[in-house]
């Protein structure tokens, strides 16, 4: 346990949350929460491509919504750091896919011990020295590539909707540029929400559930751990963390307790075997919302994510009525709101992947993550990261630390 | 009095940029032209016209100048067109291409070059240009999935070179790349033969979508991504340029090989640096020949373009969507660069890079012209006046 991070407190931290609260987190808060409400949207059309059960998408998406808000509401008030959690989607994708081919019981075994590889690999603070392996110039330009595709989809919705996302740009851009107190999101949601007001967006599809995550037994395969398991396990620990991590130490946070999100984020992911749930873990585009300048002052960013967990508790049980309200949302309200949203986290991942070090290894990284490639049925943002310390390795040796460390001093032993 | 200038390392060295053009940067235009899905016979003018804008322009002015210019098309106006066809026709690319070149021709007599490039916010252009080659850089990974076993081998090529002989690394990684066609996908190469090219007229058409989605965007991707770097090498091997008769010359070629499907002829970026250094000669006043040796040679793979393009036809998506993917490597870290190092304006920068990497296309406009718009729009709204942006 020596290498877990000690937190601030979970005592007090009710009374702090209080203390602490303010126009610029709670918004953000918010605008985090919705956007991981919004991510079930790709669960529910993973699941319906390959072929699931409704109602198993149903509960899929409701334990991630339940399991991953209570430890979100944890992690953040222990740390005081923006830390949400939420689940991998990389890893749903896999899911889905795995589920036709083993069952859901033995790609939920796999899960578990890819959760167990997490706890381990948190326990033994490895977390540490592969942070260190991984320069941040080449993880700022893997998280770069991963969120490009958010703003892109900020962008696409212009081509079917020109009035509405250019009166939220632009209200965006604006308030920026005007409005000193009153965060630019929040205006341009009230734009967005005062366009739909008055083109009357139709809402009468929208139907009322209640619903709980269900109870189920894992079963162990080796078939489902080598297809799945591991590649989730790699993506957990060598990408969802990093990525997370990555992006609040970019946001200037100096210490970031790396093995304990690793370890609890395995826990968690444990746990969530038992309730139908891939995984629990740092989630990176709510982690870019939370920890970004508008969210407010650094030390109080904290309270975004919490907010953003409570929210997806209290949203789960409800999420059926989430989900038909979502579809009778026009598609580039949450597109838009997103991708301003990441702007500016966009704007200091490129900014870090080229302010000097390691360029070429952070153009690999950026181009191999946002390219979505594929090999071996792991994703594109592990590559990012093997090949861009490995080109780095290659045409930047130099730029290493530990490298250079020896390079400098080769008697010092 | 010319031949005594004459050395073997200056037609080496301009040797060695059109042998860099030809793998590389042309490898681009014909990602293009498979997007247009255009005839070999089309393919063969296009090329052959580029061939010629560069050689003539290259031998007028390096002759007369006395100093290495060297000359090629418009790489960046190259991977624009990608995003454009086949929604533009060519009669109509060609009007914009016109459009274009006078508009160059223009900028450079009324000698208002280096006043335009103080204007432009150089994060806003290193963003559109980006986000145009950022598509390129993409292409290159995403057929590591359709063809692993080529695109991988070509990527660790590719390092190696890079490693070990980076000037020669392109040339090289054509060899390797068409070797590996030959011996991993089975391409054949028995239809490549000698022969000699015959341009074909295309008639221009004139529209507002191609000014605004091509002409006007080629415009500023040549003068910022073309003419500005190129100058900037020249002057930083010592010549003392002057902007007007280059771009006056450039332009006027232009005028002419748009018509056979030639894409605006401009100062060279990616391959000065070889004929205006050392490398070409020790004294810089008989570099000059290695601009004329440049354009000979540019003549020569004008005249034999239909061979160019067989060889490049017969040859696997793949191997040219990773070719120009690496040919662009450079261009693409530079201006990503660019755009996150243009402190006071970063946030325009970022927006115009997103939405030119976005390929939207909004009232029928493509989304380089959207880019510039829409940067343009973030920066006046943000960072406009000596203020700096909050947070």
């Amino acid at each position: 346990m020596k290498h877990l991070e000690k937190g601030v407190s979970l005592r007090r931290a009710p009374a702090d949350f209080i203390r602490d609260l303010n126009v610029d987190n709670v918004s953000a808060g918010v605008v985090a929460g919705i956007f991981g409400l919004s991510a079930g949207v790709i669960h529910i059309s993973a699941g319906t491509a390959a072929g699931l059960d409704p109602h198993f998408i149903m509960i899929w998406v409701i334990a991630y919504l339940m399991i991953n808000g209570l430890f979100g509401l944890f992690m953040p008030a222990y740390y005081r750091l923006p830390l949400p959690m939420a689940n991998s989607i990389p890893g749903a994708l896999l899911f889905a896919a795995i589920i036709p081919v083993v069952g859901v019981e033995a790609a939920l075994g796999a899960s578990l011990i890819a959760g167990a590889i997490s706890l381990v690999a948190g326990l033994a603070g490895v977390m540490g020295i592969v942070m260190k392996l991984i320069p941040m110039p080449i993880v700022m330009g893997m998280v770069g590539g991963i969120l490009l595709k958010f703003g892109l989809n900020m962008v696409a919705p212009l081509e079917h909707a020109l009035l509405p996302a250019a009166i939220m740009i632009l209200a965006f851009l604006l308030s920026a540029r005007l409005l000193r107190r009153v965060p630019p999101l929040i205006v341009a949601m009230l734009a967005g929400i005062a366009y739909m007001l008055v083109t009357d967006v139709d809402f009468s599809g929208v139907t009322f559930s209640v619903t709980f995550p269900e109870f189920i037994v894992p079963k162990f395969t080796l078939e489902a751990f080598l297809a799945y398991g591991l590649p989730l396990a790699l993506i957990l620990v060598g990408m969802e963390t990093p990525a997370g991590v990555g992006l609040v130490q970019g946001m200037g946070y100096k210490s970031v307790p790396a093995n304990a999100i690793t370890a609890v984020g395995g826990f968690a992911t444990m746990i969530s075997s038992f309730f139908n749930l891939h995984s629990t873990c740092i989630a990176a585009p709510m982690t870019g919302i939370c920890s970004s300048p508008e969210a407010g002052k650094p030390d109080k960013r904290w309270v975004a994510a919490v907010i953003a967990g409570a929210i997806f508790v209290v949203a789960a049980p409800f999420y059926g009525y989430v989900v038909s309200l979502i579809e009778a949302m026009p598609s580039y309200f949450i597109a838009i709101i997103a991708g301003l949203a990441l702007l500016r986290v966009i704007t200091s991942a490129m900014y870090m992947t080229f302010a000097g070090k390691h360029e070429m290894g952070g153009l690999f990284s950026f181009l191999i993550a946002a390219s979505g490639l594929q090999i071996l049925g792991i994703g594109s943002s592990f590559w990012a990261l093997v090949l861009g310390v490995g080109v780095s390795l290659i045409f930047e040796t130099k730029d290493f630390e530990f490298i250079r460390r020896v390079a400098n001093e080769p008697s010092a032993s | 009095m010319m031949f005594k200038d004459w050395s073997i390392s200056a037609v080496a060295a301009g040797f060695l940029a059109v042998l860099i053009s030809y793998s590389g940067p042309l490898a681009i235009f014909f990602q293009a032209a498979r997007s247009a899905d255009v005839a070999p016979g089309m393919l063969t003018s296009w090329v052959w016209a580029i061939s010629i804008g560069a050689a003539l322009s290259g031998i007028l002015l390096s002759a007369w100048l006395k100093m290495p210019v060297i000359t090629a098309w418009s790489a960046p106006g190259t991977a624009l067109l990608v995003t454009l066809f086949p929604g533009l026709s060519l009669n109509e690319a060609v009007g914009a291409y016109l459009t274009a070149a006078l508009i160059i021709l223009l900028v450079g007599v009324s000698g208002s070059f280096d006043w335009l490039m103080r204007r432009i916010p150089s994060g806003i252009a290193a963003g559109m240009m980006a986000g145009i080659l950022f598509q390129f850089g993409l292409g290159a990974f995403r057929s590591v999935e359709s063809t692993p076993l080529l695109a991988l081998s070509m990527l660790g090529a590719y390092l190696v070179f890079k490693r070990l002989a980076p000037r020669y690394c392109l040339v090289l990684l054509l060899v390797t790349g068409i070797a590996l066609s030959v011996g991993l996908e089975g391409t054949s190469l028995s239809g490549v033969r000698w022969q000699l090219a015959t341009p074909q007229f295309i008639a221009p058409e004139w529209s507002w979508h191609a000014t605004l989605s091509l002409a006007l965007p080629l415009v500023l991707v040549s003068l910022t991504g073309q003419f500005l770097p190129g100058m900037a090498i020249m002057r930083g091997a010592g010549y003392r340029v002057h902007s007007r008769p280059i771009i006056a010359t450039t332009s006027l070629v232009s005028l002419g090989t748009a018509l056979f499907g030639g894409i605006t002829t401009v100062v060279a970026a990616i391959t000065a640096a070889i004929c205006t250094g050392k490398d070409a000669h020790e004294d810089p006043d008989r570099r000059y020949v290695a601009g004329i040796a440049n354009g000979l040679f540019y003549l020569l793979g004008g005249l034999f373009a239909g061979t160019i393009v067989t060889l490049f036809t017969s040859l696997p998506d793949a191997f040219v969507a990773v070719l120009a993917g690496l040919a662009l490597i450079g261009a693409i870290a530079s201006n990503l660069v660019a755009m996150a190092q243009a402190s006071e304006h970063r946030e325009a920068a970022v927006i115009s890079f997103i939405a030119t990497a976005s390929g939207m296309s909004l009232l029928g406009l493509g989304s380089a012209f959207w880019g510039v718009v829409f940067g343009g729009l973030a920066y006046v709204v943000l960072h406009h006046t000596s203020r700096p942006s909050g947070g």
